[in-house]
């Protein structure tokens, strides 16, 4: 099986020849094959030539791409103010939502800004390169998370009671774009969308307010990227299964989910998870990647790695990940450490 | 006036209820340092112990702590003598290149509602304005945050700088991606993944 093959048999349940490996590599690979962090995130050669650098080094199973999209040039489209530094992430220097205005302002943006299609460039060179071998995997966020991000996470938290209505129409006003920009991802040869839902996960939000505000939104994106042919993978912390949560995710069209909190093991054992789901969709599972992984010694990468492949070992629909973005500052003599395991793993 | 209907209308978040509970407490002579103590106060603590048990979540949180502080405006004006002293002074800020100011923020109304005094330097915080705004201060603990796995090594840093700079005020550090043992390796003096634990370890570093 290439790469590919191995992907779409484990997000479609079927038999595998070995352990899909496919950790969120963005950060370290910037800045083991970059040439700056910023360029590495943002501009189409650098991209393409750090993630095949990175490719023939880890032979990972996916490209994981998107960081800075999400982070900088989403909410930059948007009319956040946002700067790009060189060796950290994009950052938001002033939100653009106050005012009910703002939100009518918001329906009429053109999204494809300059720097937007610079990345999807960056998207359409990789698909090139890879022949058709290694599928394209790019971090999306929900309509509620990139409202956080117009309007600031305190004030739209503190919106969910003092202001309800600008809730739900800043929301119903990023539905439409966020699918726009889905299908150009899409479009450009994105494979796999990993549906970012930060801000709206059990350990932030009541299930209660989960279902008012969010599942209707979420519902409307999810389904309409699936129906344009991308794999959508939610993304989520906390405890979906106890909430209730992962109920209402799996009412949508989605293929796989990742259990994403850092400190997974002490909120949901993905075998609780594999129960709920059983044979629906397949599930990423999680590797803490501040753990060993950053500050530990290779052997101790070793030894965790080993722990989460022994209690999936025999899972149907398995997909060996991190619970989330990998520190730049990884070791990549930790990286190596986890790929051997991954790679070598007897998985029957 | 009962000093529970205080704690009560907090933990309810009825900012209502809390402005008319505190001043009625007032009018019939009830200690001041009680309705701050046992009622603003402790109202926040159980929020917090709601909140580490996944019962409330953080609009809750945000909402209690706003109706906390509405009371305290109506309380400020009675506080004397060891009631106005803070417990201690407080600097909080999320570390360079992060911008995610949630948990910050519920750690800053959590240590404020505990009755510290908190300087909050905002996020996007340099290790050099750390430095200053705590010496400026006479800071007992300075708190970092970070949502993000890339500037977890800014903390670091910092940490580091407050050794050099032989500061009394303790380090801890919090944020979805910080663990104890980042925060051991870095040699930061204690660390919590949630807010109401963030309020138990400043009061055992500044009690210490």
């Amino acid at each position: 099986m290439n790469a590919k093959e191995r992907m779409g048999a484990a997000i479609n349940l079927k038999p595998v020849d070995k352990i899909p490996n496919a950790p969120f590599t963005e950060a370290p690979v910037c800045q083991y094959f970059g040439s700056t962090f910023k360029a590495a995130l943002l501009e189409g050669p650098q991209m393409l030539a750090a993630h095949m650098k990175s490719l023939e080094e880890f032979k990972f199973d996916w490209v994981m791409l998107g960081m800075g999209y999400i982070g900088g040039i989403i909410p930059e489209a948007l009319d956040c103010q946002v700067s790009f530094p060189e060796d950290v992430f994009p950052i938001i220097e002033k939100t653009s939502i106050f005012s009910m205005a703002d939100v009518e302002k918001i329906a009429e943006k053109d999204m494809f800004t300059k720097r937007m299609e610079s990345f999807l460039d960056g998207v359409r060179l990789l698909k090139k390169e890879l022949k058709g071998e290694v599928p394209i995997a790019c971090e999306y966020i929900s309509p509620f998370t990139i409202a956080t991000r117009l309007r600031g996470t305190n004030e739209i938290m503190m919106d969910m009671y003092d202001n309800p209505e600008l809730v739900h129409a800043l929301q119903e006003a990023i539905v439409p774009l966020d699918i726009a920009m889905g299908k150009a991802l899409i479009d450009a040869g994105v494979d796999y969308i990993f549906y970012g839902a930060d801000m709206e996960c059990p350990i932030l939000l009541s299930p209660k307010h989960y279902k008012e505000f969010v599942h209707e939104p979420t519902t409307k994106v999810c389904n309409e990227l699936s129906r344009l042919g991308a794999k959508v993978l939610p993304h989520m912390c906390g405890d979906i299964v106890k909430t209730g949560i992962v109920d209402m995710l799996l009412e949508m069209d989605i293929h796989g989910i990742m259990p994403g909190n850092l400190t997974q093991e002490k909120v949901l054992d993905i075998r609780q998870l594999k129960e709920k789901v059983e044979d629906r969709i397949c599930i990423f599972d999680n590797i803490n990647p501040n753990g060993p992984l950053l500050i530990g010694k290779p052997e101790e990468v070793t030894k965790e790695t080993l722990v989460h492949l022994n209690r999936a070992k025999g899972m149907s629909g398995y997909i060996f990940s991190t619970a989330g973005t990998s520190s730049p500052f990884t070791p990549k003599e930790n990286y190596l450490a986890m790929d051997r395991e991954v790679i070598n793993f007897q998985w029957k | 006036m009962a000093i529970i209907d205080i704690l009560n209308a907090v933990v309810e978040f009825d900012k209502v209820a809390v402005v008319e509970n505190v001043k009625n407490a007032i009018n019939s002579k009830t200690p001041i340092d009680d309705i701050l103590n046992k009622g603003l106060i402790e109202a926040m603590d159980v929020v917090g112990e709601k909140f580490s048990s996944g019962e409330v979540f953080v609009p809750e949180m945000l909402q209690a702590a706003k109706a906390m502080q509405a009371g305290l405006e109506i309380l400020k004006p009675h506080l004397t003598g060891d009631a106005m002293i803070a417990k201690g002074t407080v600097i909080i800020g999320t570390v360079k290149g992060d911008l995610h100011d949630i948990g910050k923020n519920l750690v800053t109304m959590m240590v404020e509602g505990a009755g510290f005094n908190v300087v909050d330097l905002g996020v996007d915080v340099d290790t050099d304005k750390f430095i200053s705004e705590a010496q400026a201060h006479d800071a007992d603990v300075v708190c970092l945050s970070a949502l993000l796995t890339t500037t977890m090594p800014i903390m670091a840093k910092t940490v580091e700088a407050f050794k050099e700079a032989g500061l009394k005020a303790k380090t801890i550090i919090g944020g979805a991606p910080v663990t104890d043992a980042y925060a051991q390796q870095i040699g930061a003096d204690g660390f919590s993944d949630n807010a109401p634990g963030a309020v138990e370890l400043i009061r055992k570093l500044v009690a210490a």
